[in-house]
């Protein structure tokens, strides 16, 4: 026998009981990773290579304020930018859907091809899609989930534009942080609505990240005191705004997380003390036998850590398998893209479930420790 | 929001819980044993007992909390409008912000009979714009969008339950804008005399209104032509009026939406808010992924206490064995015990999300794309609902050790130490 | 270590010196006295039964002298040492080496088997896994449980568990044994094998034993009595 078997069986002592243990503190280890993954979700934007390199103008009143068509004119007279297009959300229903949960953009597809630094085409040809005026481009996930392939039709009807699309698919486009977006050309807009003369934002691509600062401030500068004040920002600054108009649902996600990890220590700690207040007369018989209180305290600490420990690598595995393996698009009706259970998040939640183990066994080990021998005998004698 | 109808919940509230205490009497009588022995029981075990309900409790908490952040949003939009009143929009807008409605189309529908009058003669209606606009939060940093609404004198007619509690209306052909006094809080520059900037334009804050917790208390409200002016739109966004009878209001909808030359959608106004709760929707979704997620750990947990309570009394229960109890009152008794905790757990986990009644918050609406202000609404149903909920985690939790109780064999029952 | 006063005289050096011990607890504003002034010494391989009605501070001495509790007042050597003196961890540890321990209800772990039972206490030492198995052994055949090593206690019989814990005792090779009731739980048949063992554990493996009992027929093999009463030593 060695100090590990007997840790082992008596951690196994009741079966029942550990299996139980094991379970609810998987349970709330999988509940804690999933709701940090959730929070990261909606707070921290999926970072891509080409984010820093780009620029999102928008009116100063909102975003869903238009800005002038003309301005394009202006922004292109600014040194150090790539390219620029407009980039016009389009806001529009699929097939009669209640929610549509990828959106669809105008664009001009000329001056958008440089603007995909990290995405590339993968079915259907870009070209294609450029010459054909009633044609889109169609990210790959939004193929996937709805079954489609290049040359088929996609209708919309506008929730914000008084106007219905019917695009033909002319490309398919992988690699972005998001390939779920469907493109189409802004001309095809401006003549379904009349042409507006608006855009609803300008997307710009800078010609390296150190430009990046000073393009946003000439594009501010330039329609400063003109009737459609811009505001420009890169595309990382842009997402977090999005984070920040969410208003306190972070807070309300670290409240709740709170109550999970409060309700995990409650419940291994009345299991730990449960379980060593049933043993009082055994850890008197060995300190009789000669066993120092460190020894018991790492008795009980390796088993409170030990079953807490097992509980939170199948409840972190859980999650984390499960958020990978499920699609976790089609499972939330596309309101979720990424939900990336990140190793930082499986260590945070795993440091959490075995600190608890140990905080949840030291109420009991400390009572072990005080208790003299001969109390401990009389217990239930 | 009756009052009178939340009275009634209360009562009903109070119902459920008497008729669920005597149903556990009810079991316990079945158990043949008093009450008092399954709660002393329960208090002579205190420490696992305290971790079990606290542990419903905080389950429990967690889901009536944010149903209450469900409903009360769903009670904003549940709670705007008037019945009297029929909303115009354009077809396949699925909010007022994304909705059009041209000059010449308003002029038109202006003249159509079967408007009420007011007293000036002039037909009760009112077009107005709806835009964002993007301004600084009052707490933190960053900026949120709030709805700007330009309504004409109608506007305020049409809207009885929209009060104004401080400062004055403001006046037509002035940029000037009174802002829901639930809103201003939300943001930095909506206090009295504030100055709300909207690109170029300055619009100053002369009063703050109350909605009466409809979906008004997330705007701010100035004079259409200004907002037009100010948000560079030439087409209105709706039209709000004010039919004679709902026999006219019926006749004007449908020649509004029979009308080819407009594309236009003529609902009630009433109707029309109560479909606007899709916010509501993946909160409600995450509470009841949460509900249940957390409810299987309570369970596991309530189970790891009743089967300690069990073990530790396999002398007690064969002793009432022998004294003649049968399987079925053991099984009835120990349910009783479960069914205690957790209702215990389940009536402090509500109290707790009592407290966030009426508590105030925001978040992005996703249909107006604004900042939509709603108070946690912890109402009796949900309260009973949490309750339910408490029980059924400790029943389900009290069940195979139950069981496995009544199982003890009579002998082995009294050997065992 | 402060040197006692010289004993009084003796033949041989006694193993166990108790002087002047006394353990008072206090009850509220009563002061229970458990044991009064008890001094007494015992000579290395005497097989003593400690005698005396219920109450009368058997348990108490017992514990004090091997070092699972502490006295009030009073001095207890073992082989020269003052186990007073040792702190707690010290006090573990010679616990561990000196003294066996047999208890009435047997205290032996459930989820161990009676070979693993009996090694509890080799763990602390610094034998090795194959020594530590060969005293196992030794000491369950001593008890004349070789054939039964692998068995939980659940599947032994009450007189087969108090052998494995005796041979729990043993198997440190401690220079004292001490035993409370340990026949108080067993029938006529077991008790009489345990009583033989602890005897001739006394007789030829010369250990010290300390036995409290009861039973007059039980105290009849030690090799003396003594009587306690009221927590003191009557003769
Ligand atoms: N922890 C304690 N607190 C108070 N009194 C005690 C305690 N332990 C023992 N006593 C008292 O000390 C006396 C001696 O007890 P004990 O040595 O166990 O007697 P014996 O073993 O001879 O039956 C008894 O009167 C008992 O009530
Ligand atoms: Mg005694």
């Amino acid at each position: 026998m060695t100090t590990w078997t007997f840790i082992l069986k008596n951690a196994l002592r009741n079966p029942r009981r550990s299996v139980l243990t094991v379970s609810s503190v998987a349970v709330s280890a999988a509940l804690l990773t999933s709701m940090m993954t959730l929070q990261r979700e909606l707070t921290v934007p999926p970072e891509s290579e080409g984010a820093s390199l780009r620029i999102i103008a928008r009116n100063k009143v909102s975003l869903v304020q238009p800005l002038p068509a003309r301005q394009l004119a202006e922004i292109e007279r600014i040194p150090g930018i790539v390219a620029v297009t407009p980039f016009t959300y389009f806001g529009g229903q699929y097939n009669d859907e209640e929610f549509t949960s990828f959106a669809q953009f105008a664009v001009e597809p000329r001056r958008f091809r440089s603007l995909l630094v990290e995405g590339r085409v993968s079915g259907g040809d870009y070209d294609a899609w450029e010459k054909d005026r009633t044609s889109c481009m169609v990210g790959r996930d939004t193929m996937k989930r709805y079954g489609l392939k290049v040359g088929d039709r996609m209708k919309f009807r506008g929730t914000f534009y008084p106007c219905d699309l019917d695009l033909r698919i002319a490309a398919v486009f992988e690699g972005t942080v998001d390939d779920r977006g469907v493109f189409f050309h802004h001309k095809l807009l401006d003549e379904l609505t009349g042409d507006l003369g608006t855009v609803g934002t300008w997307y710009l691509r800078v010609e390296s990240a150190e430009k990046v600062p000073g393009v946003i401030a000439a594009i501010d500068g330039r329609f400063a005191n003109t009737a459609a004040e811009v505001r420009a920002e890169s595309e990382r600054a842009f997402q977090m705004g999005f984070v920040g108009m969410l208003g306190n649902v972070a807070a309300l996600i670290r409240t709740v997380n709170g109550v999970i990890v409060f309700t995990l220590a409650l419940v291994s700690a009345s299991t730990m003390s449960m379980t060593i207040r049933e043993r009082f007369r055994e850890m008197a018989v060995l300190k009789a036998l000669g066993y120092k209180r460190r020894d018991l305290l790492g008795f009980i600490l390796a088993e409170g850590f030990g079953l807490s420990a097992l509980g939170g690598a199948v409840g972190i595995g859980g999650a984390w398998a499960a958020w990978t393996l499920l699609d976790i698009q089609r499972l939330t009706g596309g309101i979720f893209i990424v939900f990336e259970v990140t190793p930082r998040i499986m260590a945070t939640a795993g440091v959490v479930a075995a600190l608890l183990g140990i905080v949840a066994s030291l109420g009991p080990a400390i009572s072990v420790g005080r208790m003299s021998v001969v109390s401990g005998l009389k217990t239930l004698d | 929001m009756g009052t009178g109808g939340e009275a009634w919940g209360w009562l009903g509230l109070a119902g459920g819980v008497a008729a669920a205490f005597g149903l556990m009497s009810w079991l316990a009588r079945l158990a043949g044993l008093p009450i008092q022995y399954n709660l002393r029981n329960v208090v002579v075990r205190w420490r696992s007992s305290v971790a079990t309900v606290l542990g419903i409790a905080a389950v429990v908490a967690v889901f009536v909390a944010l149903r209450a952040m469900a409903r009360g949003i769903e009670a904003s939009s549940a709670s705007t409008g008037d019945p009297d009143n029929l909303l115009v929009v354009r077809k396949g807008s699925q909010a007022e912000s994304g909705s059009l409605v041209t000059r010449e189309q308003f002029r038109i529908i202006e003249s159509f009979e079967g408007l009420a009058r007011n007293a000036a003669g002039r037909p009760v209606i009112s077009a107005e714009v709806v835009a964002i606009i993007s301004s600084a939060r009052s707490q933190g940093p960053g900026e949120a969008n709030a709805l700007v609404r330009g309504v004409t004198a109608s506007g305020m007619e049409l809207r009885p339950q929209v009060r104004l509690v401080e400062g004055r209306w403001f006046e037509p052909g002035r940029r000037e804008v009174v802002v829901a006094r639930s809103l201003s809080r939300r943001f930095r520059d909506f206090g009295m005399g504030g100055e709300v900037k909207a690109g170029r334009a300055r619009l100053r804050v002369v009063g703050h209104f109350d909605g009466g917790g409809s979906a008004f208390d997330s705007e701010a409200w100035m004079d259409a032509d200004e907002a037009r002016a100010v948000f560079d739109r030439e087409p209105y966004s709706s039209l709000l009026m004010r039919p004679t009878d709902p026999a006219a209001a019926k006749v004007l909808a449908a020649r509004i939406e029979g009308d080819r030359r407009f594309s236009l959608r003529a609902e009630n106004e009433v109707e029309y808010y109560s479909k606007q709760t899709m916010t509501a929707k993946p909160i409600k979704y995450i509470a009841a992924v949460l509900g249940v997620a957390m409810s299987v750990g309570a369970v596991f947990a309530a189970m790891n206490t009743m089967y300690a309570s069990v073990a530790a009394r396999t002398r007690e229960i064969g002793t009432l064995r022998v004294l003649g109890y049968s399987r079925r009152a053991v099984v009835a008794c120990f349910m009783v015990e479960g069914a205690c905790l957790s209702a215990a757990g389940g009536l402090l986990g509500c109290g707790l999300a009592r407290f966030t009644n009426g508590l105030a918050t925001g978040t992005l609406d996703f249909q107006s794309f604004a900042e939509t202000v709603f108070q946690f609404r912890v109402t009796p149903d949900l309260m009973g609902l949490g309750l339910a909920f408490a029980v059924a985690i400790g029943l389900a939790g009290s069940l195979l050790p139950a069981l496995r109780a009544a199982r003890t064999p009579v002998i082995s029952a009294l050997k065992s130490a | 270590m402060n040197t006692p006063p010289p004993p009084t005289s003796t033949k041989k050096d006694p193993i166990v010196r108790v002087r002047s011990l006394s353990k008072v607890y206090r009850q509220g504003d009563i002061d229970v006295t458990a044991l009064n002034a008890v001094s007494v010494d015992i000579q290395p391989g005497e097989f003593v039964a400690l005698m005396g009605p219920s109450g009368s501070g058997k348990s108490t001495l017992l514990h004090i002298v091997a070092g699972i509790d502490r006295p009030t007042s009073g001095e207890v050597e073992v082989q020269g040492i003052n186990v007073g003196n040792l702190d707690e961890s010290d006090l573990a540890e010679w616990r561990n080496q000196y003294v066996g321990f047999v208890f009435q209800s047997f205290n032996l772990i459930p989820v161990l088997t009676a070979a693993e039972n009996v090694e509890l206490p080799l763990m602390l030492t610094r034998l090795g896994r194959a020594q530590r198995r060969e005293q196992v052994r030794a000491a369950l055949e001593l008890v004349g449980l070789g054939d039964r090593m692998h068995h939980r206690p659940d599947q032994l019989s009450g007189g087969q568990q108090q052998r494995v814990a005796i041979a729990r005792a043993l198997v440190t090779d401690p220079v004292l044994v001490v035993a409370d009731e340990p026949t108080g739980n067993l029938d006529a048949k077991s008790a009489t094998d345990v009583l033989g063992i602890l005897a001739s554990l006394a007789r030829d493996a010369g250990k010290t034993v300390i036995m409290v009992t009861h039973d007059p027929k039980a105290a009849a093999y030690g090799t003396r009595s003594l009587h306690l009463e009221k927590g003191e030593i009557v003769p």
